[in-house]
């Protein structure tokens, strides 16, 4: 968006003055009011496939869910439509939580066909339930009024939809830009690091399918009382299918695009239906053929979706400065050479083969303990084993005292244990510092509802602010802004360990750093971790980059074929015979 | 002087901005068995996949006196050269025949079926272990299928990318013994190894790479009394950063 962001708020008020500008017919506006419910559906998803990479078919069900609800209580129960809104809401989100609850786990395809399944399912529940009026529906909803003026006009219902929308498109956005929407982009492209730096991600899995439920449910009670009547058709797989076409159309995770795709298949599908039995001379059905194929085209030509294409990728999101708050915690870190992580036996076995063979060795605070070894010695899936990513087959991992072998990687994040990766696991849509900001993960508390709220700003101040600190201490200050994407080899392993420190480790666990960097990357590198060292932050150091390795570290534990081989200073290590045969080959 | 198989002539590969391999030059006599050996790190599969085409390089490359620089992987291969990569690469779902035929893919059903019995007459080995899954074969038994999968191609030049990677010494040694036998089968080998010693062994001349560059070259004798072979894999204890 960049230079478009300020007229965000001009082109909602121009929308909402539409109807009255005479400019238009009432055909157009309720064809306006028909899209701007579409794209609450369509907002839904563009923040559960989109970002969450987790693809639904089956979102019209939910539109149901809150059409149904608000259609039985006020046609049955006798209920006012603004009591049942929250009602029809909560009753959606709960079923999303019981249906999200079995299916969020589902991984690959098998998550996109469960959606499948109970999106046809739902359909056949709500034609088959007789106190729901079967295939038929129910009819005879009220009207919205407010202060006794019933909404009945397409005029009046249009200005009700698109500041229901306003809203949510405000809500989603605030959500994206925080810290829980930086949890769920991470997920999607690397669980892995996102769950190192402490983000839950079943939970956030499941609220962000809530979520998007929840905008259908609203999307449901619209709909409910502008039609005034309810069937099971709108809310079937085809219904279902379209919603997802419009999100992905529009482009993964653009929200503005959500509209330009509900509007575009909305109006494709309307005009076409008109247009073409007047062209063609007959009434077949030409124009789901021609729909489908302008569908097809478009997907083809605008991959990333048709928003980015006109109006460019996103531009990152602008945080203020906090002036106060410390970015430095005040954490105790344990006394220089006090015992911090010990590894006692640790044994992990693959099928019939022994990848960690009963290994031991300590690594405490205040020093820099480095992990060699040849190609394939096990020094990665040590790594593993520690940070929880791994679990051992054999013997314990303690930290501080406490038994963490068998305990998750975001209990590691959370006693303080932070990590790089062999191969860098960045979110490449995010910019350097929102990389940076989700190792602080945990160094913030804002839920979703404070986000979609816009309350947790000063929290997301702070955490810019440490983000930024960090990226002065690796010497990325000035990329900060940038994509992930126009980083330099070297300057993405600096990121990883930007993002380490931005949770504030008692403990770094760092995988082969140096690897892809200049002499001189290097040495500002190990400047830093001398830096680290003197603070008393512990270092666990996997290289292969021996003058890197062997000027830096305390000590050496050297692994070959999964076993400890040898242990000391540089000097022993390097006139050790065990460790010269592990790196040359045997003499026989 | 007899033009050498393989010559490569101030080789660079770049991963973006960041040059990793750096004015290399090195060459391959026909029938002999080359070796490269370093540290991890050095650049050697780096090398090798921009021989094979895998990675853009800058810099010559004749292979059997033609330039093969500008030609795509599939026109390397066709031309005779064959990659034995890192850590095998099988099609562990695939039986070990299919994954053998495979690597005859470009030849006719009848050659193929030839180079086949050629092939399992080397690895008897494989011959017994047909129609089991590749990804439940034993570390040695993986090496000697992906080796078989290069020939059937009938490469004139072998590439191998640490064909020692995670075996035990006794199945290392088993396996170099099959390169051994293939360079008396009349296939030239270019091998690239960390492991020196098993390398220096077999090879007719080596060459020592370290951080992108080629530091030393010579017959076996020569290398194995070079001081700065060690060094060049456990650093010289300078503290240079």
């Amino acid at each position: 968006m960049g230079r478009y962001r300020n007229l965000a708020p001009v082109v909602a008020i121009a929308i909402l003055a539409l109807p009255f500008s005479g400019l238009i017919s009432d055909f157009w506006i309720s064809l306006l009011s028909n899209i701007g419910i579409a794209s609450l559906v369509a907002l839904g998803l563009v923040v559960l496939t989109g970002v969450g990479g987790m693809t639904s078919f089956g979102q019209a069900a939910f539109v149901g869910f809150g059409a149904y609800t608000t259609a039985v209580l006020t046609i049955q129960v006798g209920l006012s439509p603004w009591l049942t809104l929250p009602i029809s809401v909560i009753v959606t989100m709960v079923g999303a939580f019981l249906i999200g609850a079995v299916t969020v786990r589902l991984s690959g395809h098998y998550l996109p066909l469960g959606t499948i399944a109970w999106g046809i399912s739902f359909y056949y529940l709500f034609g088959n339930i007789a106190g729901l009026g079967g295939h038929d529906g129910l009819s005879g909803i009220p009207a919205l009024s407010i202060f006794g003026h019933k909404l009945l006009g397409s005029r009046d219902y249009f200005v009700v939809v698109w500041v229901i929308l306003v809203l949510a498109i405000v809500a989603t956005r605030n959500l994206m830009r925080g810290r829980m929407g930086r949890a769920v982009r991470a997920l999607h492209d690397s669980s892995l690091a996102a769950e190192a730096f402490g983000v839950q991600s079943a939970a956030i899995k499941l609220a962000v399918f809530v979520y998007a439920a929840m905008l259908a449910g609203v999307a449901g009670w619209l709909y409910a009382h502008f039609q005034r009547s309810v069937s099971p058709g709108p809310f079937g797989i085809t219904a279902g299918t379209e919603y997802l076409l419009m999100a992905i159309i529009g482009g993964p995770g653009r929200i503005y695009g959500a509209i330009m795709g509900a509007t575009l298949v909305i109006v494709l599908r309307d005009q076409l239906q008109s247009l073409l039995p007047w062209v063609v001379g007959s009434a077949g059905n030409f124009e789901a053929i021609v729909f489908g194929a302008i569908l097809v085209l478009l997907l083809r030509t605008a991959t990333d979706g048709l928003w980015s294409r006109i109006f460019g990728p996103p531009s990152p999101p602008q945080f203020g400065s906090s002036p106060d708050g410390p970015t430095e915690p005040s954490i105790e870190r344990p006394e220089p050479g006090s015992p911090l992580l010990e590894v006692r036996d640790l044994r992990k076995v693959f099928g019939g083969l022994v990848a960690v063979n009963d290994v031991n060795f300590s690594a405490p605070a205040g020093r820099i303990v480095g992990l060699i070894g040849p190609n394939g010695a096990g020094k990665s899936t040590t790594f593993n084993l520690i940070t929880g990513v791994l679990r051992p087959s054999g013997g314990s991992v303690l930290f501080r005292g406490e038994n963490v072998g068998t305990h998750t990687p975001q209990h590691m994040a959370r006693v303080g244990v932070s990590r790089s990766f062999q191969h860098a696991a960045v979110v490449p849509d995010m910019s350097v510092v929102e990389n940076v900001m989700l190792g602080a993960h945990l160094r913030g508390k804002a839920s979703m509802v404070s986000a979609t709220l816009g309350l947790d700003r000063a929290e997301e101040a702070r955490l810019f602010a440490i983000a930024k600190r960090q990226l002065e201490r690796t010497g990325l200050a000035g990329v900060a802004m940038a994509p992930v994407g126009s980083l330099s080899l070297g300057q993405l392993r600096l990121l990883e360990i930007a993002r380490a420190l931005a949770l504030a480790p008692v403990m770094l666990l760092l995988d082969e750093p140096a690897a892809g960097l200049r002499v001189g990357e290097k040495k500002e590198l190990a400047r830093l971790m001398r830096e680290l060292r003197q603070e008393g932050v512990g270092i666990l150091l996997v290289e292969h980059d021996m003058d890197f390795v062997m000027s830096l570290a305390d000590h050496l534990i050297v692994l070959d074929f999964g076993t400890g081989i040898a242990e000391g200073d540089a000097h022993a290590i390097r006139e050790n015979p065990r460790v010269i045969e592990a790196y040359l080959g045997g003499v026989e | 002087m007899i033009q050498p198989l393989l010559q490569i002539d101030r080789i660079c590969v770049s991963y973006g901005d960041l040059e990793v391999v750096h004015d290399v030059s090195l060459s391959v006599a026909e029938g002999a068995v080359v070796t490269v050996i370093g540290a991890n790190g050095a650049g050697k599969s780096t090398l090798l996949n921009a021989l094979i085409g895998l990675n853009p390089s800058r810099g010559a490359i004749l292979f059997g006196g033609n330039s093969i620089s500008g030609n795509a992987l599939e026109q390397r291969v066709k031309s005779g050269l064959g990659l034995v990569p890192e850590r095998r690469e099988l099609f562990a779902d695939m039986s070990v025949l299919d994954n053998l035929l495979l690597g005859g893919f470009r030849r006719s059903r009848a050659e193929r079926n030839e180079t086949l019995e050629t092939v399992l007459q080397k690895f008897p080995r494989l011959r017994e272990r047909g129609r089991q899954l590749a990804g439940t074969l034993s570390g040695g038994e993986r090496q000697m299928l992906a080796m078989g999968r290069a020939l059937m191609a009938r490469p004139k030049l072998l590439m191998l990318d640490e064909p020692s990677l995670g075996l035990a010494p006794r199945i290392v040694r088993d396996v170099f013994e099959i390169l051994v036998e293939l360079r008396s089968s009349g296939v030239s080998i270019l091998l690239i190894e960390q492991n020196a010693r098993s390398a220096l062994k077999i090879a007719d001349f080596a060459y020592v790479m370290e951080l992108g560059r080629i530091t030393a070259s010579g017959t076996p004798a020569e290398i194995s009394a070079d001081t700065r072979l060690v060094e060049s894999y456990l650093g010289f204890g300078k503290n240079t950063y």
